[in-house]
């Protein structure tokens, strides 16, 4: 134990180091995520309680939901323990960079499995923990029940997490002995996307707003207990599950016997998982040293599109966007943040479709022009969101390599345009796709679609200037993670910002646009004095949005320009 | 040709670098030595445009590094001591891509130029692999050539032999000799003093951000007061590192 420790310091001194000696902009991001963490954890318990007071009340069936809900949850949190473990043990038993310090020195091999094993399981584990435990206090609260409760629910979540964790660490060590560490991890993310995809179109297309209906209810419940959950009794979630169950039904289960069973089985896992680490994970080690090659983006046909597709820019902006096209796409963590992408806008769509716009008191045509107008913001906020993924990350992405670029006879100025260029433009594709598609399905007027067009095209310059501008203004070099660069203290002053633009744009467009509608909808013309106001509130988006293109590029310039590497 | 203008740079209190001056002729190989913190590497960021200097001036043949970038940066090449590479580009696709930046123009002229840059350093059977595959020491080959692609007129080099076999510090070696004898500038920062004994026409040391001595190996030797023949015990000796020397002395006993 004490030698596993000794493996573990480094961690743990870095967490302390960091806690010691916050960074720039840590103490703001360490309030905000406290702040959510604490929003999330007070909304889930108070919703569980609620429902779980409402089960209570049910005669017959209850307390049967209660613990069919309850099963269901740890047979999906053992599902998700699974997977990310598999991911996690992956880079912690061969992609971290510290191994070769371990693996050069007298460490035996168990010591190495078991201080690993702490690792992944300490990396998965937390944020189901985070899920968890509201709904579990939750659970204690609704039924009252007695301090025993909180003891057992301890005695069986540890083995409740060990078993996954030993389970996907013995999965990616015969994983990596049949495929390259680096090629397992990949297909192992894109599995994920899509599972993460599947679970969110579920939720979505279940149509949870149903649930305010009364009408339907009865039939929900209906649902819940008709739907028999696969409880087999070899899972580890049956056998937590069970020796839950005392505390909410009538039921004498055997407490004692499954909380044995978790332990005896997790003991063992680790075990079979050492003996199995023991034989084959130098070879799947050495294996993992292979790097994959890059075959598509070397095909003379996706280089002669990309050529033409970029012939208008100069050969300097043209060689960068190759270059970050092909970065791009050979990065299995980058592209396949499109497919999740995908999934929003077609989620986003779809909400549009199921809008009920017909039981409203409002008239039609005045919602579905009411919504239109909101939805330029709110397709701002989507299009400010994604920035926020993709391109304020754009200089940072550079890395260590940016003094291949500062050496080099590229002014700074070209550097940053050409970023804001190749950024643009698939950003405004994204941006008319969602304005043009919401307005068609809500059948608005052709003035408010040719304005939310115009207007969601111009607002995604401003959105790309600032991300562009202000992700060269706080650049994060060290940062290998794309999706943590948003993360940091320039990322969120980022999102702040366009927030703002955004709102402004939209309280800019407000005036104007009742003015407008309301025009047309009493076959009224408008005063001079209208239409002064209007051109001038249009004239003000006109210059808000060149200030969001020109102050922060300028500033991102400046600062690249300028800064020490 | 390569000057250096009282060249100063601060970090808060600590004066990293103290009113460096020197002049590197075409044709010269300089060699820059110091211990380790003494100063080279920024020294080195400075003249090539990575860190903006407290004060002073660097001048390529004549072009301010600083107030015409530009020009200064399209006459020089570049070859840091860690080699930080595109990962996800091929060689070949980053040789193309460094010439993009210098503006060559695509065609044959360019094609041959980047063939026979990675024949050169024994990369074209690797030419088509991403650079994240390869190893430290082709990581370090692949950016000489990159560094050279476009024909640079003065060449700054931070530790060129890190990483290499000896066939490849051997071609290292021939390159620089052959490209200062058809007239470029080089500014070499090493560790290795048989490098810069055996290579450069002059050297200088640095420590503690100054220049402490500057000169041939005869020039050297005169200012330590020295009769040694060897770099080694001058350099320690002018560093005042020369305890250095007893204790290694001690340990073998």
């Amino acid at each position: 134990m004490e030698t596993c420790l000794t493996l573990l310091q480094p961690k743990i001194i870095s967490l302390k180091h960091r806690l010691e000696r916050p960074g720039r902009g840590s103490l703001f991001k360490l309030l905000i995520l406290t702040s959510l963490a604490v929003a999330f954890w007070v909304l889930t318990f108070w919703a569980f309680q609620r429902v779980l007071l409402y089960f209570r009340s049910v005669e017959l069936f209850g307390d049967l939901l209660a613990s069919k809900l309850m099963s269901m949850m740890l047979l999906t949190f053992f599902s998700i323990l699974l997977f990310s473990n598999i991911i996690s043990s992956l880079s912690t038993f061969f992609l971290a960079e510290d191994l070769n310090l371990f693996l050069s020195r007298p460490v035996s091999p168990d010591r190495l499995y078991y201080a690993r094993l702490a690792e992944t399981l300490t990396h998965s584990s937390w944020m189901v923990l985070l899920f968890g435990l509201p709904v579990f206090l939750a659970y204690g609260s609704a039924y009252r029940v007695s301090f025993s409760y909180y003891l057992i629910l301890t005695w069986a979540l540890i083995p409740f997490l060990i078993i996954p964790a030993a389970l996907g660490t013995l999965f990616s060590l015969i994983l990596v002995n049949i495929f390259p560490a680096r090629r397992t991890k990949d297909i192992l993310f894109l599995l994920s996307i899509f599972f993460a995809i599947s679970l969110y179109f579920l939720l979505r297309f279940l149509q949870p707003e149903r649930l305010v209906n009364p009408e339907s209810f009865a039939g929900l419940v209906e649902y819940i207990t008709a739907l028999n959950t696969p409880s087999s009794p070899f899972l580890p979630s049956f056998w937590a599950s069970e020796s839950l169950l005392p505390f909410y039904q009538d039921h004498q289960a055997n407490c004692g016997f499954f909380i044995g069973l978790l332990w005896s089985t997790a003991g063992a896992m680790c075990v079979f998982g050492n003996w199995v680490f023991r034989a084959i994970y130098f070879d799947g080690w050495t294996k993992s040293q292979e790097a994959r090659r890059a075959r598509l983006t070397q095909t003379p046909l996706v280089n002669g599109l990309f050529d033409f597709c970029t012939r208008p820019f100069s050969l300097r902006v043209r060689a960068l966007a190759l270059k970050d096209f092909k970065s791009f796409f050979r990065d299995t963590t980058q592209w396949s943040q499109l497919i999740l992408l995908t999934a929003l806008v077609v989620v986003y769509l779809y909400n549009f479709r199921v809008l009920p716009l017909d039981k409203s008191p409002l008239p039609t045509s005045f919602l579905q022009n009411l919504i239109s107008f909101l939805n330029m913001g709110l397709a701002g906020f989507v299009i400010s969101a994604v920035s926020g993924r993709f391109v304020f990350p754009a200089v940072s992405l550079e890395g260590f390599s940016f003094w291949i670029i500062r050496s080099s006879p590229m002014p700074p100025r070209s550097f940053l345009w050409s970023k804001f260029w190749t950024s643009l433009i698939p950003l405004l594709i994204l941006a008319e796709i969602l304005i043009i598609l919401s307005n068609t399905l809500l059948q608005v007027t052709p003035f408010m679609m040719v304005l939310s067009s115009v207007t969601i095209f111009f607002v995604t310059f401003g959105i790309v200037g600032l991300g562009v501008g202000m992700g060269a203004v706080y650049p994060r070099f060290k940062v290998e993670n794309a999706a943590q660069i948003v993360s940091g203290f320039g990322g969120a002053f980022y999102m702040i910002l366009s927030m703002i633009f955004i709102g402004m744009v939209v309280i800019l467009e407000a005036w104007p646009v009742h003015t407008l509608l309301m025009a047309e909808l009493h076959r009224r013309a408008l005063s001079y004095f209208e239409w002064a106001g209007i051109i001038i509130s249009f004239l003000g988006v006109a210059i808000l949005n060149g200030m969001a293109v020109i102050i922060p590029m300028r500033m991102g310039i400046r600062n690249i320009t300028e800064m020490d590497f | 040709m390569i000057e250096l203008w009282q060249l100063n740079k601060k970090f808060g209190n600590f004066h990293a670098v103290r009113d460096v001056t020197l002049k590197i002729l075409p044709g010269e190989l300089f060699g820059f030595l110091g211990p380790n913190g003494a100063g080279k590497t920024t020294t080195i960021r400075m003249m090539v445009g990575l860190m903006k200097p407290t004060s002073g001036r660097v001048l390529l043949y004549g072009k301010d590094v600083l107030r015409e970038p530009e020009e200064a940066k399209a006459i020089l090449g570049f070859i840091p001591d860690r080699p930080y590479l595109y990962e996800k580009l091929t060689g070949l696709e980053f040789l193309e891509f460094v010439a993009d930046l210098h503006g060559l123009d695509s065609g044959n002229h360019r094609r041959k130029r980047i063939a026979e840059l990675l024949e050169f350093f024994d990369l074209e059977g690797w030419s088509r692999e991403l650079v994240e595959s390869y190893s430290h020491g082709m990581r370090q080959r692949l950016i000489l050539a990159a560094a050279i692609v476009h024909r640079p007129k003065a060449l700054i080099v931070d530790e060129p032999m890190v990483g290499l076999d000896p066939k490849g510090a051997r071609l290292v070696k021939r390159l620089f000799l052959d490209l200062a004898k058809t007239g470029v500038a080089i500014f070499m920062s090493t560790h290795i003093l048989e490098v810069a004994e055996e290579m450069c026409q002059r050297i200088g040391i640095i420590n503690e951000g100054r220049m402490i001595a500057l000169g041939t190996m005869q020039e050297l030797r005169e200012k330590a007061q020295s009769a040694d023949d060897k770099l080694e015990p001058l350099f320690l000796k002018l560093t005042g590192e020369e305890g250095i020397r007893s204790l290694v002395e001690d340990f073998r006993r």
